[in-house]
């Protein structure tokens, strides 16, 4: 078993008081909660040169309604750029239904993912290159079909 | 005005002879320029099993201002229950569950409201949730009053 830890720091002046919000978690198993997830599709990081929805996590790659957490992050530096991310077998982009959000320059974001449908993003450029990170910690990989 | 968010994700063992140590850091802003968000909503609630089936969190996708969409938000949501590491709320848009969030885990995604039906609701799987959760944002407008 390992141990996975996540935390976030969310700080905002937006209100007349200080926001911070800290969160701090272990990610474990579905049928285990005391269990550590043990397993990840590593690291990855993807150049996109145009718009074109690709899917960065293949979900019959792992087992389905489990308790999986992705990773994502626009290691790009505009503002004016940005991944659409979308639970979809194969489309993202504004109107596409279950478009979750944008990520924009800079940008992360961590979500719990259940391993039934394809994670899909498409770059908002073609012009100008973006870079995606991104991981999978997985709550059971099924192996792949040789 | 400046709204930041950071993330470190570590484990000495997930991958042996590497440990693993992510961190990032964002300043989220208004869509596609450099302004800050200047809106958020927060709460805490109990969300309890088929009390309803689905909560709604956060307001609806037809709440933005000029009932915009494809807009620049995100939201952070923890459950905060403590009583049974096995309780979890599934977490979806519009009926679709994308994820489960066990008792004292935590997500930050952004939202782009991306049509009328796009909004964020959460499902309880056993026993009683306390959930916290914060919108920030730049376009939501409050529901115009009755007359």
């Amino acid at each position: 078993m390992a141990t996975i830890n996540a935390s976030a720091t969310i700080s905002s002046d937006i209100a007349s008081y200080p926001v911070t919000i800290s969160g701090a978690m272990t990610m474990t198993k579905s049928a285990n909660p005391s269990v550590g997830l043990e397993e990840t599709t590593g690291l990855r990081t993807k150049k996109f040169t145009t718009t074109t929805a690709a899917v960065i996590v293949e979900h019959d790659e792992l087992t389905d309604d489990k308790a999986h957490k992705v990773y994502i992050r626009n290691a790009s530096g505009s503002r004016a750029n940005f991944f659409y991310v979308a639970y979809n077998a194969s489309a993202a982009a504004a109107g596409t239904a279950e478009t979750i959000g944008k990520l924009y320059g800079g940008d992360w974001m961590l979500m719990p993912y259940n391993g039934n449908v394809n994670i899909t993003v498409a770059s908002s450029t073609a012009t100008e290159t973006q870079m995606l990170e991104y991981m999978v910690f997985a709550d059971g990989i099924v192996a792949a079909k040789g | 005005m400046a709204t930041t968010a950071q993330i470190t994700i570590t484990s000495p063992d997930l991958m042996p002879g590497s440990a693993l140590n992510i961190t990032a850091n964002t300043t989220l802003t208004k869509a596609g320029v450099t302004a800050d968000l200047d809106q958020k909503l927060s709460g805490v609630v109990k969300v309890t099993v088929g009390g309803p089936t689905e909560h709604r969190l956060g307001p609806l996708a037809t709440e933005m201002a000029g009932d915009a969409h494809d807009i620049a938000s995100y939201l952070y949501v923890h459950n905060k229950t403590t009583e049974d590491a096995t309780y979890y709320v599934d977490f979806g848009i519009h009926e679709t569950m994308i994820g489960r969030l066990y008792a004292g885990d935590w997500m930050f995604i952004p939202w782009n409201a991306s049509d009328d039906n796009a909004e964020l609701e959460i499902q309880a799987i056993g026993g009683t949730n306390i959930i916290e959760y914060c919108l920030f944002n730049s376009d939501v407008i409050l529901p115009t009053a009755a007359a």
